[in-house]
């Protein structure tokens, strides 16, 4: 594995290998296994003028670096990352396309994404995008590599747009007998003007509701929310504790020895359906982003092709992350024309290698 | 937009044209008002579209006669003067051009023949009178008319009104507070003669004298929209002198009169009267537009509760920006009940002759308009023009909806609530 | 294979009114909302079904002639205007909502569906479609596609990418194939987001997945008049560091409002030299919370007046009189460029100042209207076309202030898109490696070049305008100005 320490020589390990598979912080071992280049050591943050709500940062930086940055100045990652405290880094993530729960409120990572100077298949470097938060020159190049496994290239130097953060927080989960009056919940809060940052919802029919914003209106705010709840008995974070909570489920650690973790898209009219599929072998899961996305914890005794097969129902690809995942990467599957079209200027011998057979 | 129009080569509305012109900047604003857009979604059945065509001949770019079946099919409802932000004169830029361009077109020997015949029969009540009577007459031979003569015999109606002689003078009741004179109308006179009567008690009944001038002729406003000028002229020439200058205003109750009559000044460009037009055209208003301002003596009540969807005339709305006056005088009213219709600045479809030349469009137009008002389910729809009561009226008719909507005019209402009638 | 056997095919798939080639039927296509230009189609087609706009595109690949599908040609960076000869795709009557889906918020529309009937159809939900271009009402979902349309209201949600899922489109040989989904997040490469703003180069947008959100509950609006254009871009950069993040930004310097005034009756204080407007929303217990914090930057921040929307009415007549201002510039000059480049935030006081500097020195006037919370600027340039050198004056000056924003760090185009006129700075923004870079993706996806050619990157055929003398194009004979 080469371990560039500048952009000139990612460039060079770029041109130097037969295989370009990459390696970040390492916290998602399915994808970055055998990776041939680090970018441990491109790492920093390069900009970062907090009046702009922009920051530009090396591809290997940790985010919890840069989480803590944007902390000091009162802002934050609206798309709220996940394995933060694991040590992913920004490239990494943007690479597998990661947001968190929090995405709901205003976006996900594609949507805070502005710039990027990157080393394609074919070791040319290019820039796409810009450094303002407003651009509409040039082809939209940064929201291609969203989620793309690296298969165009390595990523170098990223540009982000980022928020002012919420002076507080507060989550009420509620406890509903079924799952399926607990979908029903989510769909009347995720219809209402609410305006929830989180919105998840668990097979044992919890729903978790974060709410942010200044500290005078939580409580008000809370009791609307808890409006629409049907009554369900709920209970009330706030504070460091409110903070342990997202932490915890950000980072997986739900995710119980054993088990592989799979992320899969949905749409907020497929949750019932995933959940029945689901029901009779995956471990622990969550609906998350309001029905529009599913983290499932997949035990390595269970078959991967029953998952595989659900996944197909559904119409969805999975993405493993983390685990002994055996069941290959159907999101790195190749694509369509436009996808195939575009592949053959950014990496024409397909060196790209996107996750090991 | 730029342009390289010979201006002096147009006389005096050379100037009037090239300046709408050179106002737009093609940002498209006029598109969503435009009902011809709406009906047939290609540029050059929108008002931008149509003011780069006009363009396009007067520069010679393009022959007239390819650009005239886009000009006409616009229906002059000026809702795109509404919507401009550029401040298009866009009803002078159509009207100067259908002037400047009529001599120059070709026209077909029935187009010429409907036209002369339209123009010579519409302004003049008497004529208009025998006309439809025989129309009438002719309405069971209509399948064997040609199709234009035939949708012109659909929108009259089964019988006409008894013709009502108007007076000279129609005093004031109680001590009087103004003195109008009013502009009779045409058309209006001989399918709606109670217009002008509920007119006349109405303003009596708020101590207004009317004065209706006998020499008086039609507005002129069909010719002009037709690009007939000289006709226009005659007739704008004859009641600037017809009017005499002794009266609070000079009202009218049709809207596409009124809006013609303000039109004087540019159809007088470079005449002798041309000031005096400008100084007349100041002293013209709507009813609606003096009654609100005058206030009611006293509100009267209908004897039963009504709900009345309003339907702005184009030509009221649009042409003389006339739109609270009219509703502020119905919500006046006792036991009535105002509701708005949805899409309500789109034409009905009527435009004055429209009907007549544009069938197709007039009554998809028309249509959707019936379709409109039907969906707010009202008793009765309230409006300030001739035109727009026949053309809904007509669709209304077709719009399944149980039970007949009667289509008045808003005195017609007013007249009614003083009477304590019902609609 | 000749002109006449592609109009031939055309003919089997549109009756004569669907496919116009009259002198009259194509000059209204000729331009779009950026007069300047001009070029002449060799005809326009009226499609009604997708498979028609697909069976169109596969003709022109056939007959290699180049197309431009156009919505209601409101672009003001050229981006709409015809391809010399070329077809006109029309997407006018395209105009359907296939599916709106109020629980899971999401809408497909055909590419002509107008911007503001999405929020109109999901209103009884008390939902909404974000992205609000000035032109809201006229321009369609396809167009906002092609340009990633942005609006008054992107600080808080960005611009139309971040609120299109996926699409079904065609690419430029006629290929169909579905991007994206109907989910708020992807697997694999992000291509919908690839495919937007990339101004008909990769092809037409067929069917147009949309993220809808809910209409905030509560809408305060505030308008600050200022002694000073600086001033104002202060009170700006003030509003974001208190923390608050307003839902827009807006100045409008002293011309402006003069134009937006005689547009609509705006209302403007008259002595004013700026006035900034800005929009908190959301649940009515947080704005109500926002309110006076607000208020106390504002007061800082040096306003001699501070007055808030009374009601809805007042709130939307507000926002008319800054959605006008463009074209109500009509009322105070024949012709005008509207430049839309971005910088910093914290280098707006900064542009302004330099912006009036470049308009003195060429006596040329500019009005300034922008989205101060993006650092998108919005320079009218005013000039009189009919006046001998008028015209490229102007541009002279308006190719400064793109470079001007090069210069301080921002971009060329904040949501007009390149189109034709900026193609000459596009080079200056990216280096020439990336330019030919973007040239070999756009050739990839379209080896002939079909779909608008001569927009967005400069090219061997049709080189980018340079912002002095006669316009390349128009010497080569392909396109043509008044």
């Amino acid at each position: 594995m080469i371990t560039p320490e500048t952009f000139d020589e990612l460039q060079q390990a770029v041109r130097s290998v037969d295989r370009v598979r990459v390696r970040g912080g390492g916290t998602k071992n399915v994808l970055s296994a055998d990776a041939t280049i680090s970018t441990e050591k491109l790492s920093g943050i390069l900009e970062y003028e907090p009046s702009e709500y922009t920051f530009t940062a090396l591809a290997g930086t940790p985010l919890k670096d840069i989480a803590a940055a944007l902390a000091e100045n009162g802002q934050f990652l609206p798309f709220d990352p996940p394995l933060v405290e694991a040590g992913a880094t920004l490239g990494g993530t943007v690479a597998c396309g990661l947001s968190g729960p929090g995405r709901f409120r205003y976006g996900g990572l594609r949507d805070f994404f502005l710039g990027v100077r990157m080393v394609t298949g074919d070791g040319r470097v290019v820039f796409g995008g810009g450094k303002v938060v407003k651009n509409a020159a040039g082809f939209d190049i940064p929201k291609l590599v969203v989620g793309s496994l690296g298969r165009f290239g390595v990523l170098g130097e990223l540009t982000f747009k980022v928020f002012p953060a919420p002076a507080t927080w507060t989550t009420i989960r509620a406890e509903f007998p079924d799952f399926k009056s607990a979908n029903a919940a989510m769909i009347r809060v995720a219809m209402s003007q609410e305006e929830v940052y989180c919105l998840d919802v668990e097979p044992t029919g919890a729903v978790s509701i974060r709410i942010g914003g200044l500290g005078d209106a939580q409580a008000v705010r809370t009791d609307r929310v808890r409006s629409l709840l049907d009554g369900a008995q709920v209970e009330i974070s706030t504070g460091e504790a409110e903070q342990q909570l997202w932490n915890d489920i950000r980072e997986f650690r739900w995710v119980p020895n054993g088990h592989s973790l799979i992320r899969l898209p949905l749409n907020p009219g497929q949750v019932e359906t995933a959940e029945k599929l689901l029901a009779p072998q995956a471990g622990p899961r969550r609906y998350s982003v309001g029905g529009n996305l599913a983290w499932i914890a997949w035990s390595d005794s269970a078959a991967a092709d029953s998952l595989l097969t659900a996944c197909r129902e559904l119409g969805r690809k999975p993405l493993p992350l983390i685990g002994n995942w055996s069941g290959g990467v159907p999101s790195a599957e190749a694509g369509g024309a436009f996808e195939t079209r575009l592949l053959d200027i950014f990496d024409p011998q397909r060196k790209g290698d996107l996750v090991p057979s | 937009m730029q342009h390289d129009i010979p201006t002096q080569s147009f006389g005096p509305l050379g100037e009037p044209m090239a300046d709408a012109i050179q106002k737009c900047v093609h940002c498209g604003f006029c598109l969503p008002v435009c009902p011809t857009y709406q009906v047939h979604g290609e540029e050059m059945d929108s008002p931008r579209g149509r003011i780069f065509l006009m363009k396009e001949v007067l520069e010679g770019n393009v022959e007239l006669d390819e650009a005239t079946p886009y000009i006409d099919k616009c229906l002059g409802c000026v809702g795109c003067i509404t919507a401009c932000p550029s401040g298009v004169g866009y009803g002078e830029l159509i009207t100067a051009f259908r002037a400047t361009s009529e001599e120059k077109r070709e026209r077909s020997v029935v187009d010429k023949t409907l036209r002369k015949f339209i123009l010579e029969t519409l302004p003049y009540p008497g004529r208009f009178r025998l006309a439809a009577t025989a129309g009438r007459l002719a309405k069971p031979l209509k399948g064997v008319m040609p199709g234009r003569l035939g949708d012109m015999l659909d929108l009259l109606p089964k019988s006409l009104p008894p013709a009502q002689k108007l007076p000279e003078v129609f005093p004031a009741e109680g001590e009087r507070r103004a003195r109008v004179a009013l502009l009779a109308g045409c058309a209006q006179q001989v399918l709606a003669p109670d217009i002008n009567m509920a007119t006349l008690r109405v303003l009596a009944k708020n101590g207004v004298e009317v004065v209706i001038p006998k020499s008086q002729s039609c507005c002129g406003a069909l010719a002009a929209h037709t690009g007939a000028a000289s006709q226009a002229k005659q007739f704008a020439k004859q009641n600037i002198k017809a009017f005499p200058p002794n009266v609070d205003a000079i009202l009218t109750n049709a809207a596409g009169c009124g809006s013609g009559m303000h039109e004087y000044a540019l159809w007088l460009r470079g005449e002798p009267e041309e000031s005096a037009a400008a100084e007349f055209v100041k002293r013209v208003c709507d009813v609606s537009v003096f009654l609100e301002k005058l206030g009611l003596r006293e509100t009267p009540s209908l004897s039963a509760p009504t709900k009345v969807a309003y339907h702005d005339a184009c030509h009221l709305a649009h042409a003389q920006k006339v739109r609270s006056q009219p509703r502020a005088l119905l919500r006046t009213i006792g036991n009535l009940d105002l509701v708005e219709i949805p899409s309500g600045d789109i034409c009905c479809g009527s435009a004055g002759t429209y009907n007549i030349e544009q069938p197709e469009t007039a009554g998809q137009l028309g249509h959707q308009k019936a379709q409109n008002i039907a969906s707010v389910e009202p008793d009765a729809v309230a409006t300030g023009n001739i035109g727009c009561m026949t053309q809904i009226e007509t669709h209304l008719r077709e719009v399944a909806f149980g039970k007949p909507i009667p289509v008045l005019h808003t005195m017609q209402i007013l007249d009614r609530a003083y009477r304590g009638e019902a609609l | 294979m000749s002109a006449e056997q592609f109009f031939a095919e055309l003919r089997r798939i549109y009756p004569a009114d669907r496919l116009l080639t009259g002198r009259a039927q194509l000059a209204p296509y000729e331009s779009d909302g950026l007069t300047s230009f001009r070029a002449r189609p060799s005809g326009v087609v009226l499609p009604e079904t997708q498979q028609e706009v697909i069976d169109t595109v596969k003709i022109c690949h056939k007959y290699e002639v180049p197309f431009l599908a156009r919505g209601s040609g409101t672009s003001l960076s050229g981006g709409s205007v015809p391809i010399e000869d070329g077809l006109v795709i029309a997407l006018n009557r395209l105009k359907r909502i296939i599916r709106y889906d109020a629980e899971q918020r999401v809408a497909v529309v055909e590419p002509g569906v107008i911007n503001t009937a999405v929020s109109e159809r999901a209103a009884v939900d008390r939902l909404y479609y974000a992205p609000d271009p000035s032109s809201g009402p006229v321009c369609t979902i396809g167009g906002n596609v092609a340009f990633n349309s942005g609006g008054a209201h992107c600080l808080k949600y960005g611009m139309t990418s971040n609120h299109v899922l996926g699409m079904k489109v065609v690419l430029p040989d006629g290929t169909v194939e579905q991007l994206g989904s109907d989910s708020l997040e992807g697997s694999g490469p992000d291509l919908t987001g690839m495919f937007i703003g990339s101004e008909g180069l990769f092809g037409v947008a067929l069917e147009i997945t949309l993220r809808l959100l809910p209409k905030p509950e509560k809408y305060y609006t505030l308008q600050a008049a200022y002694d000073s254009l600086e001033k104002a871009g202060t009170a700006v950069a003030m509003v974001v560091a208190s923390g608050l993040l307003p839902g827009a930004m807006e100045i409008m310097d002293r011309l402006s409002m003069d134009a937006a005034d005689a547009a609509i009756g705006a209302g403007y204080p008259k002595d004013a030299k700026a006035v900034l407007i800005v929009e908190l929303e959301g649940t009515s217990d947080e704005v109500e919370a926002e309110k006076p914090r607000l208020h106390k930057v504002i007061e800082e921040s040096g306003a001699y007046i501070i007055e808030a929307a009374r009601d809805d009415e007042h709130r939307l007549k507000i926002w008319k009189g800054r959605k006008s201002a463009f074209s109500a510039v009509g009322r105070l000059s024949p012709d005008f460029i509207v430049q839309d480049g971005v910088v910093p935030r914290t280098k707006l006081g900064h542009a302004l100042k330099e912006i009036d500097k470049l308009s003195e020195q060429y006596g040329i006037r500019v009005a300034n209207v922008f989205h101060a919370g993006d650092g998108n600027l919005h320079p009218l340039v005013m000039f009189d076309g009919r006046q001998p050198g008028g015209l490229e004056h102007a541009e002279e000056l308006a190719g400064e202030i793109i470079r001007l924003c090069i210069r301080l760090g921002g971009s060329i185009t904040g949501e007009h898109g390149v189109g034709l006129e900026k193609r000459a700075y596009i080079g200056e923004m990216y280096g020439e490696d990336d330019i030919e870079f973007m040239q070999q993706l756009r050739r990839s996806v379209d080896p002939l070049e079909l779909a608008n050619r001569g927009k967005k990157l400069p090219s061997a055929e049709a080189p980018a305008l340079t912002s002095v003398g006669a316009h390349p194009l128009e010497k080569q004979g392909i396109i043509s100005r008044e």
